[in-house]
């Protein structure tokens, strides 16, 4: 069962000069696969990877995310579509300072309001100690070590359960050791949870033992 | 529901995010309880002040005034000897008329009758000499029934010494200014001597003396009863040239001033025309008071702005993320609307409260004046108007400067800042 379809994506960029970024691209994502999108820089891998999140909505051709269309949705629509199926991580973790590490992962569970306040909180600590940065719940995000503000992003990118998680480089800004302990957990969630894992990575041991490999070149699919 | 707990949500970022930038957030809110506070002190001393001196200005002015004048004939008699010829006449003297109403004192008890008409008193008034020795002083008496003047002027207030009283009683009786008797130098009980414009003089005794905290009143004015000026100026006791109303609507006096002047013919002015300098000078303090407010809001406003303005920049970040996360563009434009709005709605409150005590405070500070005699204390208005007009202005244009910087948050495109 495919989770994502992509038909005929063109993508431009009008700055400085418009230029072509993404031409022609069609591929489907299965549901449940651990997909790994890779090339060199300014090869149009981001941009594809923001095209799917549905974040950037200037695109033309067909995006469709568990049988909906992501082309000519209203702002709302598609925040509340992103709040219920789709968790982030990104390369340089990106939690919000002022608040506690607890209230960051609860803010997309709030939003979502499918449970109370309380559950919502039980559920958090319970991604926290999954992630083993349980002991952390309390503090301020700013005063987390790197590689904990990033097991903690993707318990925030976990708390809805999302159908795709999605992530920009999520190992490329740390160690070897914590890089395979997000590797492993993107696996398990993969396999165990049958959640769909989309992320752009430079890092070809990464690339190589994922389940599907999107190589771009020039913004188009290589290979 | 959905809409309700999304605001809530917001809210709690908003109050996250001024929780760590408390100090900010304090100016902020100072600035606009500053704006505020300035607003309602001098809305309040300033219509205190007005009131003030309108008060004491209305109550030696009746409603409404009737009464004859001087003036030039409007036809001359050669228009009337050969009408349809273009008769000019050169330098035509005014027409010697009688100042006195016609009719007056049946006019009086007409419009006793009148249910509009809270009081009335026909009155004499005249231009006289006071003399005392040598000294001469140029002023006017008013021949008055007391109890009827008494009615419109609350003169028995006004007394420092002697009685109105004897005024009826005692033929040549008189009341005089205070600022009158001092310069003349008589006490009650003393005796003085009044020149009228054709020369008679009546010798006349002081039995009271007033003082109406005008100026220009009290040091050329006195009162006699009706009777002794008829006498004085050798007229008949049907004589009067006033006809002053009190009304018990005074924004009637206008439209009854011209209902009366076409019915009797005689010239007519109301409390409006009297005071016209008055009130256009209460207009334009007025129109101060709200330029300063305004002033000083919109530079809080500003405040506002900036702060505002400056936090998306710095949380640039921030929206991306909770963007990212699900939050759409309006929970956006919320979370710092929400900012603005406390601010407003705080500020506004402390300046409501901080002017209220600015005004009860100089309320009670003691204050003399030479002018206003019978001021004691500095006067201030208290009215439910100002808070309410203060509130508003407040929050209006801290909404204002809140909603363009929300706005622009509202646009940040997600993006470009999560890209890097």
């Amino acid at each position: 069962m495919n989770l994502i379809e992509v038909r005929n994506i063109n993508k431009y960029f009008d700055q400085p000069t418009r230029m072509q970024v993404l031409a022609d691209l069609s591929f489907d994502i299965e549901k449940g696969h651990f997909v790994s999108i890779t090339g060199k820089s300014g090869s149009g891998k981001s941009t594809l990877l923001y095209l799917l999140s549905t974040m950037d909505t200037a695109f033309e051709g067909s995006i469709r995310i568990n049988g909906e269309e992501m082309q000519g949705k209203r702002n709302r629509w598609l925040a509340d579509f992103r709040n219920h199926h789709i968790g982030f991580v990104f390369q340089f973790h990106y939690l919000l300072p002022e608040f506690s590490v607890l209230r960051n992962v609860m803010l997309p569970a709030l939003k979502l309001g499918r449970y109370t306040p309380d559950e919502i909180e039980y559920r958090a600590i319970d991604l926290l100690q999954l992630l083993g940065v349980g002991d952390q719940a309390p503090k301020r995000a700013s005063l987390l070590s790197g590689g904990q503000q990033q097991r903690v992003a993707i318990a925030r990118a976990l708390i809805n359960d999302p159908l795709i998680i999605m992530g920009d480089e999520p190992t490329g800004n740390l160690d070897s050791q914590n890089a395979a302990i997000v590797f492993d957990l993107f696996r398990k969630l993969s396999s165990e949870r049958g959640q769909t894992i989309l992320t752009v990575t430079h890092d070809d041991d990464f690339a190589r033992r994922s389940d599907k490999v999107i190589h771009l070149v020039d913004g188009r699919i290589a290979g | 529901m959905k809409i309700f707990t999304n605001i809530k949500l917001a809210a709690t970022i908003a109050f996250t995010h001024m929780r760590a930038r408390l100090k900010q957030t304090v100016i902020a809110t100072a600035g606009v309880a500053f704006g505020i506070t300035v607003f309602i002190f001098m809305v309040s001393f300033i219509q205190g002040s007005n009131d003030f001196v309108q008060a004491v200005a209305f109550e030696q002015s009746p409603h409404l005034r009737l009464y004859n004048e001087i003036q030039t004939a409007s036809s001359s008699i050669m228009d009337r000897a050969d009408p349809g010829a273009v008769n000019v006449v050169s330098h035509v003297k005014p027409k010697d008329i009688l100042l006195s109403l016609k009719d007056g004192p049946q006019i009086v008890q007409a419009l006793q009758q009148d249910p509009r008409v809270a009081a009335i008193s026909g009155a004499v008034s005249t231009q006289v000499f006071y003399r005392l020795g040598s000294s001469t002083i140029n002023g006017s008496i008013n021949g008055i029934r007391f109890e009827q003047e008494n009615a419109l002027f609350n003169l028995q207030a006004k007394l420092v010494d002697g009685s109105f009283k004897e005024l009826s009683t005692l033929p040549n009786s008189i009341v005089l200014g205070v600022g009158l008797a001092r310069r003349l130098n008589v006490k009650t009980g003393d005796r003085m001597e009044v020149t009228t414009e054709k020369g008679n003089n009546f010798s006349v005794k002081v039995v009271g003396i007033f003082k109406t905290g005008l100026t220009d009143i009290d040091k050329q004015q006195s009162y006699a009863s009706l009777n002794t000026v008829q006498r004085f100026l050798e007229v008949p006791v049907s004589y009067i040239t006033d006809i002053k109303i009190k009304l018990h609507d005074m924004e009637l006096a206008p439209a009854m001033s011209r209902e009366l002047q076409a019915k009797y013919g005689f010239h007519g002015s109301d409390w409006k025309q009297d005071n016209a300098a008055l009130l256009e000078g209460d207009a334009l303090r007025k129109m101060i008071v709200y330029g300063v407010a305004v002033t000083i809001l919109l530079v809080a406003g500003f405040g506002i702005f900036n702060i505002l303005t400056m936090m998306i920049y710095e949380k640039m970040k921030d929206i991306a993320i909770l963007k990212a996360m699900g939050f759409s563009d309006s929970d956006i434009r919320w979370i710092f609307l929400v900012q603005a709005l406390f601010i407003g709605l705080t500020g506004a409150l402390l300046g409501l409260v901080f002017g209220f005590l600015a005004a009860y405070g100089i309320s009670k500070m003691p204050y003399k004046s030479d002018v206003m005699i019978t001021l004691d204390h500095l006067p201030v208005s208290f009215s439910a108007m100002y808070y309410v007009t203060g509130f508003t202005f407040g929050i209006l244009t801290t909404t204002l400067a809140g909603y363009l910087p929300s706005r622009k948050a509202a646009q940040v495109d997600p993006i470009t800042i999560l890209r890097g």
